[in-house]
């Protein structure tokens, strides 16, 4: 572990978001414990004020994990300069175990808050809150994933040492280097390319679908196929999207795409991908709260907006990835 | 339009200094009633005029407005009720100082999806027909009482509510302004909404107009009476 | 999505801010102060990093210097060939270097001799630099010509003290003169030979030797091959120098933002006391908009814009100020702390550099406690019972 302006901060911002759900989760369970909807006791007035606190808690850790996301993958591309063979955060995070993991977990921690926020609109809507324990439940798997998060990062940073000159002997050869698998291994390109435009294909046509009708065979299918591209539009980055963008035909980074020579614009792309498919899963998540009576016509709007967004969503993604691929005069083929 | 049944306010339940506000109060205020809550202070009027315009709910007994349960809501919903039904005029006016006359009047409407330039507009129109228009700029403590009392008319109608609740509005007024008032008030009867207006003051529950007394003493119903 | 209403809150959010102007600007200069601290460690060690970074893209893949006894000795020049036998090494130089302590300003100088082939990067120079065989010309870096009493320029002479306590007179080429400083504010470039007859260096030596190796990826086998071939050498990569500048600056800053946690906390600890101390003013003004139909929700995201308000304006203000005595300034109030390894450098300029990291790391570090520290107090705020009011 060392001292580094970027890993302060990203721990000062972990224990802070910890200490936020940490709080909300405690409330949260007294409220899964002790609410009574039909109640007019103050104590109910009182849990349900606390719904408040709760969901303000949970709007601010999803604001300050979005930050960490950048954050973090920006640290480890700062700190690529430190270790040697590392040519670029992907390098960096290969360092030690921890880094990769580290960052699935902040991922997994977005999609799960930001699944909370979703489920938590939605329950706000009906006059019962019928949602109401199943949400607080959700939040105790949230706390889990944050806390797995925070060890994880911690072990990250505190197993990475920086190659530096020591007084004794001047040379490593930077022969370690060689132990750190600076790209991530790829699809090759060509098949990747054919993947990933037909699962567009049929992930926006399922979401037309689901837009139109909001029934089940619908919903569940572009929660599977947005899911799907998800997976697959990281692959996709990885494999191709990458060289076309940083005109090369092995530099398969996926994180240099928000660095400034390529005028951020790995940050609308991550953007709209995170938010499309995170959109079209949710559709089908919530199709089963479809039985909950005060639901039954919240859930049909949301679902019908939900799919037209992940829709359009996703298609500008496709349009920023497909950009360089017909105007850059690079060609893989 | 308004219906109680049975209502009961309890204040720190369970504790030491408990207090029961209301008790067992059943009454019922029609569309375009003038209804007066009367009884001295303490009697639990202000109480009743806060469940009413839900503000705070019952202990037990259920409040329904214009037919729908309001008791049990949520605050969440309870807010959207009371802003899409209810206005309310308080007896210090509670304006915000620092505003202006016609900043004041928007507030209740802030938080809705309403477009600055509409809202504007609104409340515009609405100081106009309290004569108010060449006010507006003005900063609300600079305001003498009756166009104070005149802003918080204003205030509480910018949301075009049915009913307007009034907590002994004349209680700071003169004569002369307390008249003026009243005037406001029948005048807004007329157009359809309706007025209920908690008092101890003959002046108000002495018009030939109120046509509905509902008679409050320690926390509980002594006669109500309608007239036709 | 409700934009107008959140458009009207944030308005009236505005609205109450400016009328509680003196309230809220004590929290704002306090915070401004903060930020500007810290944006000035942050700012500081990136731009000092980057400044190093500069100096070393043009130097040489590996340097190898004599090691004799674990201390830094002159290397022979004539193994040379030996080393260019290497394969991917594409040029070997010697380099004449030292320091040179001048009594009259107290100061240190650094002293390069320069050979056939020159400075390749002398884009920093006004007038020129000096030849090879040039015995009494030296180029020298704009500190050196304004430390001394009498300023020089070009045309002028300088006069340095040689091994053997005899003065030695050169005349003023060139001065160099850029934004960045740190490489040249000490620096006196003179003639290779006249480098040795000024220091008594040894003929075939040199301080150490500068190895070119074009392609990257054969740098650690040639340093390993140098090192086989002359045990006694001690090959450093630019890259480790690199490496290592870039640790002690992440270090450096670090230490010194770890010692500022203390003032951060102490920060938050103020405006959470500040959010919770409601006046009663502002008690009542929350009760009044509960009662005409303001919702908890909406009272909370008041709240929200409040803090982001006096959070990005105390941000603004503290970068702004930060960048001013960073890069107007010369840092001089930090400066000394994170320089260190320079301290002998009277002053230099940085080139400004700041970029979206640095900026995130800020708003991590700052705005980020704050807004937390504000969550519970807001929501304490926010539920205050719409009926207070009418109970008086």
């Amino acid at each position: 572990m060392f001292l580094h302006p970027g890993i302060i901060a990203l721990t000062l911002g972990s224990v802070i978001v910890l200490l936020l759900v940490f709080f909300a989760s405690a409330l949260g369970i007294k409220i899964i414990r002790r609410w009574d909807i039909k109640s007019s006791s103050e104590e109910q007035l009182m849990l349900e004020r606390k719904t408040y606190l709760v969901s303000t808690l949970v709007q601010y850790a999803l604001l300050f994990e979005v930050v960490s996301i950048f954050l973090f993958i920006y640290t480890a591309e700062d700190i690529h300069t430190l270790l040697a063979g590392a040519m670029c955060a992907t390098g960096s995070l290969n360092a030690n175990p921890f880094g990769f993991p580290a960052l699935y977990a902040k991922i997994a921690v977005f999609f799960t808050a930001a699944s909370w926020i979703a489920v938590n609109h939605l329950d706000n809507k009906a006059e019962d809150y019928p949602l109401i324990k199943m949400k607080y439940k959700l939040l105790l798997a949230a706390l889990v994933l944050l806390i797995t998060e925070f060890i994880l990062q911690f072990l990250y940073f505190l197993k990475i040492e920086p190659d530096v000159i020591t007084s004794c002997c001047g040379v490593m050869f930077s022969e370690k280097g060689k132990g750190i698998a600076s790209s991530l291994a790829s699809f090759p390109p060509l098949p990747a390319m054919i993947l990933f435009y037909s699962l567009f294909a049929v992930t926006t046509a399922t979401g037309a679908a689901a837009y139109k009708q909001q029934r089940k065979p619908f919903t569940y299918l572009l929660s599977i196929f947005t899911f799907m591209f998800f997976i697959f539009s990281i692959a996709a980055i990885i494999s191709f999207i990458s060289l076309y963008f940083y005109q090369l035909p092995t530099h398969h980074c996926p994180f240099d795409i928000l660095q400034k020579e390529y005028y951020y614009i790995g940050y609308p792309l991550y953007a709209f991908l995170f938010a499309g498919s995170f959109l079209g899963i949710m559709a089908g998540v919530v199709e089963r709260f479809k039985k909950i009576p005060s639901m039954n016509r919240i859930i049909p709007a949301a679902q019908k907006r939900w799919a037209l967004y992940s829709i359009i969503f996703l298609t500008i993604f496709t349009l920023i990835a497909s950009a360089p691929i017909i105007l850059l005069p690079f060609r893989l083929y | 339009m308004i219906k109680t049944e049975n209502i009961t306010k309890d204040f720190n339940k369970g504790m030491r200094d408990e207090v029961t506000a209301v008790k067992d109060v059943s009454i019922e205020i029609n569309k375009g009633d003038f209804a007066v809550l009367k009884g001295p202070s303490g009697s639990g009027k202000t109480t009743l005029l806060s469940l009413i315009g839900c503000m705070s709910r019952p202990t037990s007994g259920r409040v329904l407005v214009e037919n729908r349960d309001v008791s049990r809501l949520p605050e969440r919903f309870m807010t959207k009720v009371r802003r899409n039904t209810f206005g309310f005029i308080f007896q210090q006016f509670h304006l915000i100082k620092g505003l202006t006359v016609s900043d004041n009047v928007m507030l209740p409407l802030y938080p809705t999806d309403i477009t600055p330039s509409e809202l504007r507009k609104r409340a515009e129109d609405i100081l106009n027909t309290l004569g108010m228009s060449d006010r507006k700029k003005f900063q609300v403590q600079k305001l003498s009482g009756g166009e104070q009392q005149r802003t918080a008319i204003a205030r509480a109608l910018i949301n075009n509510p049915a009913i307007i609740l009034a907590d002994e509005p004349t209680a700071h007024l003169d004569t002369h302004l307390s008249e003026e008032f009243l005037s406001i008030m029948r005048n807004l009867q007329q157009q359809g909404k309706t007025i209920v207006i908690a008092t101890h003051d003959p002046l108000v529950y002495e018009k030939e107009y109120v046509n509905l007394y509902i008679e409050m003493r320690d926390g509980m119903v002594r006669g109500a009476g309608r007239k036709h | 999505m409700a934009i107008n209403k959140h458009k009207n809150i944030l308005d009236y959010t505005l609205q109450s801010l400016l009328r509680r102007k003196f309230k809220n600007t004590g929290i704002i200069l306090v915070f401004t102060f903060i930020i500007f601290a810290v944006s000035s460690i942050i700012l500081l060690s990136y731009s000092l990093k980057k400044e190093a970074g500069m100096l070393l893209k043009y130097s040489p893949e590996i340097i190898v210097q004599k090691i004799l006894a674990g201390r830094h000795e002159l290397i022979s020049t004539k193994i040379k060939n030996e080393i260019m036998g290497i394969p991917g090494v594409s040029k070997v130089e010697p380099r004449y270097w030292g320091y040179y302590y001048d009594s009259g300003v107290r100061a240190n100088y650094t002293i390069i001799g320069i050979g056939v082939s020159g400075i390749e990067n002398n884009r920093l120079i006004k007038g020129r630099m000096p030849s090879a065989n040039e015995k009494n010309a030296a180029a020298i870096g704009r500190e050196i010509a304004d430390a001394r009493i009498i300023k020089k320029d070009i045309g002028d002479s300088l006069n340095l003290q040689n091994s053997e306590g005899r003065w030695m007179e050169f005349k003023i080429v060139g001065i160099f003169e850029s934004d960045s400083e740190i490489l040249t504010a000490d620096l006196i470039i003179i003639s290779e030979s006249a480098f040795k007859s000024l220091v008594g260096m040894p003929e075939d030596t040199a301080t150490d030797l500068a190895v070119r190796v074009a392609n990257e990826t054969e740098i650690p086998t040639a340093a390993r091959k140098i090192k086989e071939l002359f045990p006694y050498s001690r090959p450093i990569l630019r890259d480790e120098v690199i490496r290592t500048y870039d640790a002690v600056f992440g270090w450096r800053s670090g230490l010194i933002l770890a010692m500022f946690a203390g003032a951060l906390a102490a920060f938050i600890i103020l405006a959470w006391d500040k959010a919770t101390g409601l006046s009663a003013e502002e008690k009542q003004e929350i009760g009044i908009l509960k009662a005409i139909g303001w919702e908890t929700s909406d009272i909370l995201e008041m709240k929200f814009w409040e803090g982001l308000v006096i959070s990005l304006t105390s941000f603004m203000c503290g970068l702004i100020l930060a960048y001013l005595h960073i890069f107007l300034l010369d840092g001089f109030l930090f400066a000394p702390a994170l320089k260190g390894w320079s301290v002998i450098y009277p002053h230099f300029n940085l080139a400004p550099f700041i970029d979206f990291y640095q900026i995130a790391i800020l708003m991590a570090i700052t705005v980020l406690p704050y807004i937390a520290s504000t969550i519970i107090p807001s929501w304490k705020a926010s539920i205050t019972d719409p009926d207070t009011v009418m109970r008086g």
